[in-house]
């Protein structure tokens, strides 16, 4: 069991890459999105991030499609809000609000761009290491980073004792469904519980003395893609104060 | 006979709830041999081995280590488990880290090892268990087999004097079940002591020295392998069959005999 963004992140072009150069292109990025006016900087960063997650990180279309869908979705259901005003006679357009509307989710969408294409180039253990160079303490961070784990044990034990529960004829129907979600989540916290007592052992047996050192790899950063990130940063923002 | 290195004598050891615990178990472990602790499920032989690396204490008897008796303070336990590894069943239990090579890192980090020579005995680990492709990869994203080997290779990295592996081979479809014992093989050539629990008679056959039939907590015999997996009356005891190839053995010479009119 794998979550797709995970999945995603873990075969990306860009995995190996510094988490400094991928940090850095797509903050730097989110910042001029919402610095810059909406058009055309906030078009012009939503095309550079499309190009750098499909071109440069090589994620497959169709799963990038299926990744901006959802939070699209929530920009264009809000955004049409601002399209239309409640007035005396009802529902109506709102004076200008096409264009605000319209500005608005492209800002939205740019900005939601940028955190994607960090997502999906950075496995979420890389930004948690990112955070503890950043002065994050020690123990957050492993904390952070065996709850990581645990999530995918615990949705392994989740889905078996539901695949168990179907094979007997649990979720059938509402009623039945509620039951075993529940009878599910009773089984679940015993045997993360049991998961949790079988770790120690083995840590212990590897010399567990409170805290989890491991060995991290240093990537080196590459000058020559933060020198290029810069540059096209440099251009949309000439480009987007020349034009407006 | 081969000099002790780690010796169980008269362990007593009851869970809380009524599981089966050691009934005053006897085990001898020789340097640089491979035991096999053979018994049927439920025998407590998972229990045991808690007991050869100091994760449980018994009721009463000893675990001696090198001819003493090992202590359980902390000082005596770190001491311990830097020479008496252990690999649990499930390796789910064991992988903690985001990436394997960082799960391996553990143990030789927390010897104490600068992290350049971890870094070495880290990728010599992984080699040994042919796993350096996967260095980078996160546990979940690993195949049952693989995971064993990367909670094998956690272990292995510190190189312990005396590995134990509960169960090495459980789960695993014969191609990698193949393949691992073949490694264990390996492990133990390199001179590594190994003791591996087991309910597997062929595998005992194949990879072990010696054999300690293990019963309801207690040793019923202890011995080379070669005379205690031909005991059938002893192997009917402890609720096993002889192994495979024995089998074979004594049937086909059943045979000629036959054939040849004795």
């Amino acid at each position: 069991m794998s979550l797709a963004l995970d999945r995603l992140a873990a075969a990306s072009r860009w995995r190996r890459r510094a988490l400094f150069e991928k940090a850095l292109l797509a903050l730097s990025l989110l910042a001029l999105s919402l610095a810059l006016p909406p058009w055309p900087g906030a078009a012009l960063v939503l095309l550079l991030a499309w190009i750098a997650a499909l071109g440069g990180a090589r994620v497959g279309l169709g799963a990038w499609l299926r990744l901006v869908t959802a939070p699209f979705g929530f920009a264009l259901v809000a955004t049409v809000a601002l399209a239309v005003e409640i007035g005396p006679d009802g529902i109506a357009l709102a004076a200008d609000g096409g264009r605000a509307a319209l500005l608005a989710l492209l800002r939205a969408s740019a900005a939601l761009s940028c955190l994607l294409l960090l997502a999906v180039t950075c496995p979420a253990p890389d930004l948690v290491r990112g955070l503890r160079r950043l002065g994050l303490p020690a123990e957050s961070v492993e904390l952070a980073l065996l709850v990581w784990r645990f999530l995918f044990l615990l949705l392994d034990s989740a889905t078996e004792i539901r695949h168990a529960q179907e094979a007997r004829l649990g979720w059938q129907g509402w009623r039945r469904s509620l039951r075993s979600l529940g009878l599910l989540i009773a089984l679940l916290l015993p045997r993360a519980m049991e998961r949790a007592r079988q770790l120690e052992i083995g840590l212990a047996a590897r010399g567990f003395d409170g805290s989890l050192p491991v060995l991290s790899p240093a990537v080196a950063v590459s000058w020559r893609f933060v020198a290029i990130t810069l540059a096209a940063e440099a251009g949309i923002t000439g480009v987007t104060l020349w034009l407006s | 006979m081969a000099e002790l290195s780690l010796e169980a004598r008269a362990l007593v050891f009851r869970w809380p709830g009524g599981g089966r615990g050691l009934e005053g178990l006897d085990l001898a472990v020789s340097r640089g041999r491979t035991l096999a602790v053979l018994g049927p499920n439920g025998a407590g032989k998972s229990t045991l081995l808690l007991h050869l690396n100091g994760t449980l204490r018994p009721e009463s008897g000893e675990v001696r280590l090198e001819g003493t008796p090992a202590g359980y303070g902390r000082a005596a336990l770190s001491a311990w488990r830097r020479r008496v590894g252990l690999v649990l069943q499930d390796p789910d239990d064991q992988l903690f880290a985001a990436s394997v090579a960082e799960d391996v890192s553990f143990g030789p980090l927390n010897l104490g090892l600068p992290p350049d020579e971890a870094a070495g005995r880290v990728s010599e680990a992984l080699a040994a268990l042919g796993i350096s492709d996967l260095a980078e990869r996160a546990p979940h994203h690993l195949s049952f087999g693989q995971k064993k080997r990367v909670a094998i290779a956690g272990a292995v990295a510190m190189r312990p004097e005396i590995l134990l592996l509960d169960e090495p081979l459980a789960g695993l479809d014969p191609r990698s079940g193949l393949r691992l014992r073949v490694l264990l093989a390996g492990l133990a050539a390199a001179g590594t002591t190994l003791v591996l629990t087991t309910h597997d008679v062929d595998l005992a056959w194949a990879l072990a020295d010696e054999v300690a039939l293990f019963v309801a907590g207690r040793t019923l015999r202890q011995g080379p392998a070669a005379e205690v997996l031909a005991d059938r009356a002893l192997l009917a005891e402890a609720g096993l069959e002889p192994p495979l190839l024995l089998e074979l053995g004594v049937s086909s010479r059943a045979e000629a005999l036959a054939r040849l009119g004795r």
